[in-house]
């Protein structure tokens, strides 16, 4: 048993990556690509150079100019507990600290300029030594990264400039398509061009006319021009991080995990990330959204199993009576409304205080002023006064009832059908020739014996329900992982998402090894060995 | 033992049946389709210590009868339609289809007791060896859980099952068919019930295991003074283990006489049909005689003596004879017959029996007593007897 725990866990993990993987493609394929809410955030009320300056800003921050494979094994190496290279650090703030990433190469330098000679390798810089003092290292660091973010945004906006003083160049000689269908430069479509200074200009371009040639000439000094800045930036950029990586590799901050073999692989805490759209780390997120989730479907799942297996039972010691009928038809009628309708039809009948009944309320978990509360129920003065626990339950109780209703069919009708198929068994025969009671052959023999379809409908419920409340959380607005999750789709927030994503895939895993667990308790004929 | 039945037999002390099935007829709800008379007049009777078996195709209501016993026939769609089942527990004779659903638990499993054709799926595949016989111990007998553990392995031990001990902790899964064919027979047998309903026991088991079965039911049967149904379609069965046979076609006993007399002489056309059927050793033959070759001939059904007066043997298929006196009632175009001493035989109530009225079938034959026969007893010599070896 064991062992086939184990082998069912390790299973686990490309099974998620494989989920993951999936999603990450399906955000990447999607119309905008992984970073949209980034760059549409880029964009806002800018415009012209600013606006690209910015945008290529938060491509390089997030890493999204790479290409998605790439941006996927990246966020792999972060979430996953195993970490290869030289270990994280964490700041007092908690933030997890990195090495520095290394510069982007100067477009086309190579090719279009004729010589690198002019950067600053990497690692030209003396080493660093810190001191003793915690708070000096973290002056120190915070130093050295904000000039290094200075010169490296120095260098993201002169880049930004060279390539449009590129497209510009190209479109002068008449090259078509410069720019992409993106607004971002074609390199390819300048491949084989050279830039020399003070040249002919090219005969295509002489033939269009004095205008033309005039054009070229001022488009090529701006290049130049452009070029120069770029190299200046880039060599103040690469010193600023070469400075930044001596600190980092001097150690400023104590180091995150557990070192396996020392500067190569380590355990460390997943990485989550921060949420884009909410500026908080997705861990968090969670931990205040997930709490919700649970108690809806920690109220909901049992009431579902506390009424639907008896009534299955009855229903089927009582095959064909009015009973069996009834309840039949009720679950059936009640799955067939749809969740959207009739949350909403609740709202509008039972809780909205001026058209309905006003006995519960509209949304949310709490009444706004509930967190001046006391907790439990009081009496002071003689006034009744409900108090936090029952505020929260009277808000909860037009949700669950949501959450609930059309789960009643499928258990009910799938323990009808597994006790019917058992009475007829040859044991239950068995067990009345042995003068066993009517009503102990159901329970013991017969309903013992239908646990099956019970424990494989709850490894299909749980999971389905923690992320299936989706929709009950959006009506009601309860702040659970269902609106997280619809709230990451919409802003398309990749963390977030990606970090629901893995945790709705694994609590799904986890339900069906559960299932595989339970089966084997419930059947002696199931052996995992 | 055979000594001691001997003696009570010669001390002129009346036997009486433990049991005795009275003109039962049960029927079954067909949606709507005509009811399903599966058991249609049907009269038996069994007495201690003796092996009555019934033998009979497919649906000619043989468990029917046996299930009527303990009241399990399904109730709707079946229903008791006439006749009593006298069950002599303590002296007196009571009615079985007339008791209650809690006084019928008390007599099932503790007086009469059961075991089933299929031991693959007869025990509960969720709980072990040891909660099934514990259930039906617990159940009748009052005791504590230690004595009734006792109990199941005493009785386990008693079927020869190795190691009970360990063995009642195993699930019915872990056993092979035979060894759960022990096992329900050790829960039937752990409360000592006077009758064994053991409908076609052999039939899911190897020719190997069938003997040993048989064996081992006929060593209980001898050492609990146990009267035993046994239900089935095997004449090798019968002609080993039986005392006295009951014949059953379409609801209906069509012949009944002890076992010598049924295999030396048989009377009715299909029971002619049956034993003609077989195939016989040491006889070369291309097709084997079918049962309906020898009922299609009519010339079969005019050997019955007081044919020459009419006497016809009852026979579903045939239109009734000419001089038909049916009596009043149901079942009343058949009449089961004495044509002699001790061999009955189911006749078409015709003009020349129209009056007669045979005493019900009560044989207390049984061959253990019989000294002449005792030795003519077919042993399974082909194989070893060690119950403990399976």
């Amino acid at each position: 048993m064991a062992a086939y725990l184990i082998r069912r866990l390790l299973l686990m993990i490309p099974t998620l990556i494989g989920i993951t993987f999936l999603v990450f493609m399906l955000i990447a394929l999607s119309p905008g690509g992984i970073g949209a809410a980034q760059r549409f955030a880029g964009g806002s009320g800018q415009s012209g150079v600013d606006a690209r300056a910015q945008q290529a800003y938060l491509e390089d921050r997030y890493g999204l100019d790479d290409p998605a494979v790439v941006q996927y094994v990246r966020w792999l190496g972060r979430i996953s507990p195993l970490k290869f290279g030289t270990r994280d650090q964490r700041d007092p703030a908690g933030t997890i600290i990195r090495s520095p990433k290394p510069l982007k190469p100067i477009a086309m330098l190579g090719e279009l300029w004729g010589t690198e000679d002019d950067l600053t390798a990497p690692g030209e810089v003396e080493p660093e030594t810190l001191s003793d003092d915690s708070a000096v290292n973290n002056a120190t660091y915070r130093k050295a990264s904000g000039a290094y973010l200075l010169a490296r945004l120095d260098y993201i906006a002169a880049q930004t400039n060279l390539r449009l003083a590129l497209s510009t160049w190209g479109t002068a000689q008449g090259i078509r398509g410069v720019l992409n269908n993106k607004s971002k430069l074609n390199e390819s479509k300048l491949r084989g061009l050279h830039i020399v200074e003070d040249g002919p200009v090219p005969q295509a371009v002489q033939d269009k006319g004095l205008d033309a040639a005039s054009t070229y000439r001022d488009a090529q000094e701006a290049v130049i021009q452009a070029y120069e800045r770029a190299i200046t930036s880039y060599n103040t950029a690469q010193v600023q991080r070469d400075h930044l990586a001596n600190v980092y590799a001097a150690k400023p901050y104590p180091q995150v995990g557990w070192s396996i073999i020392p500067g190569v692989l380590s355990l460390g805490p997943p990485d989550f990330g921060t949420s884009s759209s909410r500026s908080q780390p997705v861990l968090a997120l969670i931990k205040t959204a997930l709490p919700v989730t649970v108690l809806l479907n920690l109220i909901a799942i049992p009431i579902i199993y506390l009424i639907a297996i008896p009534s299955g039972i009855l229903a089927a010691t009582r095959a064909g009576t009015w009973f069996d009928v009834a309840s039949g038809a009720m679950y059936v009628a009640l799955w067939s409304i749809p969740v959207v309708w009739a949350g909403t039809l609740m709202i509008g009948f039972v809780a909205n205080e001026r058209s309905g009944l006003g006995w519960f309320y509209v949304a949310g978990l709490n009444s706004p002023e509930a967190d001046g509360f006391a907790y439990l129920p009081s009496w002071p003065n003689g006034d009744f006064h409900r108090g936090f626990m029952l505020d929260t339950l009277l808000h909860l109780c037009l949700p669950v009832s949501c959450l609930v209703y059309a789960g009643f069919a499928v258990l009910s009708k799938q323990t009808r059908a597994a006790m019917l198929d058992n009475f007829s068994a040859d044991y239950v025969r068995t067990a009345k020739a042995k003068g066993v009671a009517d009503r102990v052959v159901v329970m013991r023999h017969v309903f013992r014996n239908s646990l099956l379809p019970v424990i494989t409908i709850f490894a299909a419920v749980f999971p389905a329900m923690l992320a299936g409340s989706v929709v009950v959380e959006k009506i009601f607005t309860i702040p659970g992982m269902g609106k997280l999750v619809l709230d990451a789709i919409n802003l398309r927030d990749r963390e977030l998402l990606l970090a629901n994503t893995l945790m709705i895939a694994g609590v799904n895993l986890l339900a069906l090894l559960l299932a595989d667990i339970l089966y084997a308790l419930a059947d002696p004929r199931v052996t995992y060995d | 033992m055979a000594e001691a039945a001997a003696k009570s037999a010669t001390n002129g002390e009346p036997a009486k049946p433990i049991m005795r099935v009275d003109d039962l007829a049960v029927s079954f709800d067909n949606g709507r389709g005509p009811r399903i008379q599966a058991v249609d007049g049907v009269r038996m009777s069994v007495y201690p210590r003796q092996t009555l078996a019934v033998v009979g195709e497919s649906g000619c209501g043989k468990s029917v009868t046996a299930m009527s016993s303990m009241q399990l026939v399904p109730m709707p769609p079946g229903h008791f339609d006439r006749g009593r089942i006298l069950w002599r527990g303590s002296g007196t004779e009571i009615d079985l289809l007339s008791l209650n659903d809690r006084q019928m638990r008390d007599i099932r499993g503790n007086d009469i007791a059961m075991i089933f054709q299929e031991p693959m799926t007869s025990l509960n595949p969720v709980y072990t060896i040891g909660d099934q016989i514990l259930e039906a111990i617990l159940l009748h007998q009052n005791v504590t859980a230690s004595e009734a553990t006792e109990i199941a392995v005493e009785s386990m031990n008693d079927v020869g099952i190795p190691d009970p001990k360990a063995r009642l902790r195993a699930y019915p899964h872990q056993f092979s068919g035979g060894m759960r064919q022990r096992v329900m027979i050790a829960m039937a047998l752990a409360c000592q019930p006077k009758l064994l309903l053991a409908d076609e026991p052999t039939t899911a088991l190897d020719v190997t295991i069938q003997a040993q079965i048989l064996e081992l039911l006929r060593e209980l049967q001898q050492t609990r003074s146990m009267a035993v149904m046994l239900i089935t379609h095997n004449l090798g069965v019968v002609a080993e283990n039986a005392d006295v046979v009951c014949v059953m076609y379409a609801g209906r006993v069509v012949e009944y006489a002890n076992v010598f007399e049924l295999f030396s002489n048989p009377m009715h056309p299909y029971t002619r049909g049956l034993f003609a059927s077989i195939p016989k050793m040491l006889t070369r033959r291309d097709r084997l005689v079918t049962i309906t070759e020898v009922t299609d001939d009519p010339k079969q059904f005019e050997k019955l003596p007081g044919a020459s007066e009419g006497v016809r043997p009852w026979w579903p298929w045939h239109t009734p004879p000419k001089d038909m006196a049916a009596a009043d009632g149901p079942a009343g175009d058949y009449y089961l017959q004495e044509v002699s001493p001790g061999h009955w035989v189911g006749v078409w109530r015709t003009a020349a029996v129209h009056d007669h009225e045979s005493r019900a079938p009560d044989l207390t034959y049984r061959i253990a007593d019989d000294p002449a026969k005792v030795s003519l007893r077919p042993k399974a010599q082909h194989v070893e007897t060690t119950v403990t070896g399976a």
